[in-house]
């Protein structure tokens, strides 16, 4: 009774601490959610997320929430597990990625990336392709990737990001929410030209905000052409409302100020996924308090719209007051690597706790979901990691992973195949 | 079709990897020089190039190496200042490591290694304490300079996909000395790599040893010249699926036959030759006696028959490589390296009975049907068979960081309980790809009598925050971290940075 009074109190305090008042609840705690066994994480040393370091932690989960991040003894009945040398930090989060929906890049059979169809495609839902028995998902896992911002591709307009948990063969609630963020690419991606694409989001943007409130006379055809399909157009609401954020990628200066200036006209919640040449606009995108998701490794003018990228953009852009994420861009099957790019950004110049964030809570808070993940708070998600040292060092992977408050078995497709050819002479 | 990933310079569908998928190559006559070195090669006395008289062609054996790595270590002579490193931890990938000891780099070579070398009087003194020095790291597969950046369409010069079999063409030809990428690669402490053409063919032509020398102009400024040529083969998906609806091959089968058609005609032209310089040399009273026309392809070919040129092969499934070795062993040459070999760790006691080395990823898999079964553990797994690892990059952004590539398999190794040392993952990117390149009797090891190829790292190069913040190549200071006089940059990027930051 008292603990289940105790997980009310806290699901409460989590909706009222939420960014999105009116987001829908999360997939798994539907009204039959209930309270699970209380496991407390004690004697590490918790890095939270938001920069915060408390040694001899005690960190206590019920259930999928975490109840309580302090100091002191665990409480009375809990299972306590001993974490003594350990770093304990949130899960890492993977953004900007097609994890879950595709198994093979190149075997199309296997890929449910995007729709190849329009250049927008804000109603291709990715959530309802996320496959829960993809392969990926265990081998990201076991590196300390806890949740995904799945992103389908391709497009001006590509889709809804949905908000998963990696959770193996958790099909019923894989994916935490639907439809957080609406992800898009600028750059040539329509018409040939960035103008000709920046010209049409801006239109079409204009066009779901004319037919949100035409649509009655739409539907008796009492309207102008639309400048596209008008489930489309319907699904761009949430980003028009600022009730989720477009995610927009685009490296070149001039793309980025345009992307600050239609967040303005447009009263828009934006980010920018990439950014090769943030670091030369970044007072502006602190002013516009645009978040920027970079992959430090990207040093390369692989394009004369990436020429300066640098692997101290990531340290550039914080010294300037821009709130920095990191990810392993627009790949599936190596976002745990995203630890290894947070070790180079410290390595050019990104304070390890602002490179801690930026794989956690400033992605959490990117695309609005910074009110339960990517943080070791009371009332958040409990997706919690423990490490043997330095998460970003490349000797260390996570010694254990808790996902939703549940302990994850640490084996993947890979460590499978391992074992099975650890001793050849099984085989002829 | 695809969503624009980090860097799609190179490879068309999928960036950094070595196929395009749809090739764009423009055939390029042959120029003299190539016939030049052709010549080299060969190690053919010819006046006149077009005419030479044809090449010892001897039986192959089973260990034939090639002929130009078997001379005498002829050194480029340097004019860089002798320098003793005195101080710090070096890793000499010999199996010793000096926990605190000194370098001495002189006349661009190694002078001498050790826990304390004396220092000569005229010998400038760097102390280099808390830092580590290791050998210049050396990528067995790169594309530099044939796919450069930015990856402009004009820059895709890696892949001749107008034939399966073009074995006439020379990766050196296609490389663009302005490629920024190798600047940074160079700031990663590479040393020496390899170009290699693509993957799209099933002989896809001459790969090059290059240098990671600074401010050239051509790539001959950058040669290694006491490196042997190598040939790239490539098995499995990338050529079927390039030529599956342009005439072939579209299967594993057609690859297969493919290969042995190829070879097939070498051991044909070679008969042609020997029949042509028996005659020579039995003093043929026939006027009209002339060599046999003269084949680019086939000499390329003949040079694998005669273990002059060293094979590389594409090749990432078991059962690919052990196609590809039944090949080697049937026409009488070996696999010098299998590259990305992603199910290496599958049929390590085969690899090591064939004597092939291995160049893999860290933990690149999954982007094909033929990658989905890689693990981290693939190098160590070799390792521990007693197979030549080697990380490889086959990527401008992996080249920057082979160490830590090499840093992450070591320490997957070690979780699976594989006991991989530091020196051991530290050959995985020096010694090894210099034995792979053929190169290894020149760099590869801090060793007495070696080109002096140094990096001195700012901690543990298995670290993920190390750097590399001196670079030395044949005793040459070519990159310091800390004086952006000695960073030097392409003309590409001339005009357009506004600061420095590799």
């Amino acid at each position: 009774m008292v603990r289940l009074l105790t997980t009310l109190l806290f699901g409460l305090t989590a909706a009222l601490s939420s960014v999105d008042a009116d987001a829908a609840p999360l997939s798994f705690e539907s009204a039959k959610a209930k309270a699970g066994a209380r496991v407390a994480i004690v004697g590490g040393t918790v890095h939270d997320g938001v920069g915060g370091v408390i040694e001899n932690a005690v960190v206590e989960m019920d259930g999928a929430r975490i109840v309580r991040v302090g100091t002191g003894t665990p409480s009375a009945g809990a299972t306590v597990v001993d974490a003594k040398g350990q770093w304990v930090t949130p899960g890492f989060i993977a953004a900007s990625t097609p994890l879950g929906l595709v198994e093979i890049d190149m075997e199309g059979s296997t890929r449910d990336t995007g729709r190849n169809t329009d250049p927008v495609r804000a109603n291709y839902d990715a959530a309802l392709a996320v496959n829960a028995s993809s392969s990926l998902l265990g081998v990201q896992m076991i590196d300390g990737i806890t949740s995904a911002a799945v992103t389908p591709q391709g497009g001006l307009i590509s889709g809804q990001v949905a908000w998963i948990d990696l959770l193996p063969e958790h099909h019923v609630d894989i994916v935490a929410r639907r439809r957080v963020a609406v992800a898009g690419s600028l750059g040539q991606t329509y018409g040939g030209s960035r103008a000709a694409a920046l010209a049409r989001l801006a239109e079409v943007l204009d066009d779901a905000r004319f037919y949100r409130s035409r649509k009655a006379a739409y539907d008796r055809r009492a309207s102008r052409d639309l400048a596209a399909h008008r489930l489309d157009l319907e699904a761009l609401g949430p980003v028009l409302g600022r009730e989720v954020p477009l995610v927009l990628s685009a490296h070149r200066a001039s793309d980025l100020l345009a992307i600050v200036e239609l967040a303005k006209t447009q009263k828009l919640r934006v980010v920018i996924a990439g950014g090769a040449q943030a670091w030369k606009v970044a007072d502006v995108l602190a002013e516009a308090k645009v978040p920027v998701i970079v992959q430090p490794s990207s040093n390369l003018p692989g394009g004369f719209d990436r020429l300066g990228a640098r692997m101290d953009g990531a340290a550039l852009l914080h010294a300037a007051g821009v709130s920095v994420g990191i990810a392993v861009m627009g790949e599936a099957h190596n976002v745990r690597n995203v630890s290894q790019e947070a070790g180079i950004a410290v390595a050019y110049g990104l304070p390890a706790e602002v490179a801690l964030s930026a794989v956690t809570s400033t992605l959490a808070e990117a695309y609005g979901m910074g009110a339960d993940y990517g943080v070791l708070r009371a009332g958040a998600v409990a997706n919690v990691v423990l490490w043997p040292g330095d998460p970003f060092e490349l000797s260390n992977v996570p010694s254990a992973v808790y996902i939703r408050g549940e302990a994850q078995t640490l084996r993947s497709r890979q460590t499978e195949l391992r074992d099975r050819y650890l001793d050849l002479d099984r085989f002829q | 079709m695809y969503a624009v990933l980090p860097d799609p310079a190179c490879e068309g569908v999928l960036p950094s990897r070595s196929v395009a998928a749809v090739p764009c190559s423009v055939p390029i006559p042959l120029r003299p020089v190539m016939v030049l070195w052709l010549c080299f090669a060969l190690a053919c006395a010819a006046r006149r190039p077009a005419d030479p008289t044809p090449p010892p062609t001897p039986e192959p054996t089973a260990d034939a190496k090639p002929e130009l790595a078997d001379e005498p270590t002829a050194t480029p002579s340097s004019d860089a200042p002798a320098v003793l490193l005195r101080g710090g931890r070096v890793m000499t990938a010999t199996g010793v490591i000096y926990e605190r000891g000194d370098v001495l780099l002189r006349e661009g070579k190694v002078e001498a290694v050790g826990a304390s070398v004396d220092t000569p009087t005229d010998v400038t003194v760097l102390d280099v304490t808390g830092k580590t020095v290791t050998p210049g790291i050396i990528d067995t597969h790169s594309h530099l300079g044939v796919y450069a950046s930015p990856g402009l369409n004009a820059h895709s010069d890696g892949n001749e996909a107008v034939a399966p079999t073009t074995p006439q063409v020379i990766s050196a030809d296609g490389y663009w000395p302005q490629d920024p990428q190798i600047d940074r690669a160079r700031a990663g402490g590479v040393t020496t790599m390899l170009i290699l053409p693509g993957s799209a063919n099933l002989i896809g032509g001459r790969a090059v040893v290059v240098r990671t020398t600074p401010n050239i102009r051509g790539v001959e400024d950058a040669r290694f010249e006491l490196a042997p040529y190598g040939i790239k083969m490539a098995c499995g998906e990338n050529p079927k699926r390039v030529y599956g609806d342009k005439g072939g091959p579209q299967t594993r089968m057609g690859n297969m036959a493919g290969f042995r058609a190829a070879f097939q005609r070498a051991v044909e032209y070679r008969r042609t030759w020997q029949a042509y310089a028996a005659k020579v040399k039995d003093g043929s009273d026939d006027e009209d006696l002339s060599p046999p026309t003269r084949d680019f392809g086939l000499e390329t070919l003949m040079g694998v028959l005669d273990g002059d040129i060293l094979v590389h092969t594409h090749c990432y499934r078991a059962d690919d490589m052990i196609n590809i070795m039944a090949l080697a062993e049937d026409y009488g040459f070996k696999i010098r390296s299998f590259h990305h070999a992603v199910e290496a760790y599958k049929i390590a006691d085969r690899l090591e009975a064939h004597g092939s080395s291995a160049s893999v990823w860290a933990d690149w898999w999954g982007f094909k049907a033929e990658a989905y079964d890689g693990v981290r553990e693939n190098a160590a797994m070799l390792s521990a068979a007693g197979v030549r690892a080697v990380i490889h990059s086959d990527s401008p952004h992996g080249i920057q960081r082979l160490n830590q590539e090499a840093a992450k398999a070591m320490h997957a190794g070690r979780r699976a309980g594989i006991d991989i040392s530091e020196d051991e993952a530290l050959r995985w990117i020096t010694a090894n790809p210099a034995w792979t390149l053929g190169v290894d009797q020149h760099t590869g090891t801090l060793e007495a009598g070696k080109l002096a190829d140094v990096v001195v790292w700012s901690g543990n190069p298995f670290s993920v925050y190390a750097k590399a913040e001196r670079v030395y190549l044949s005793g040459t200071l070519i990159f310091d971290r800390n004086d952006p006089k000695t960073q030097p940059h392409t003309d590409f990027e001339s005009g357009f940075r506004t600061k420095g930051a590799h």
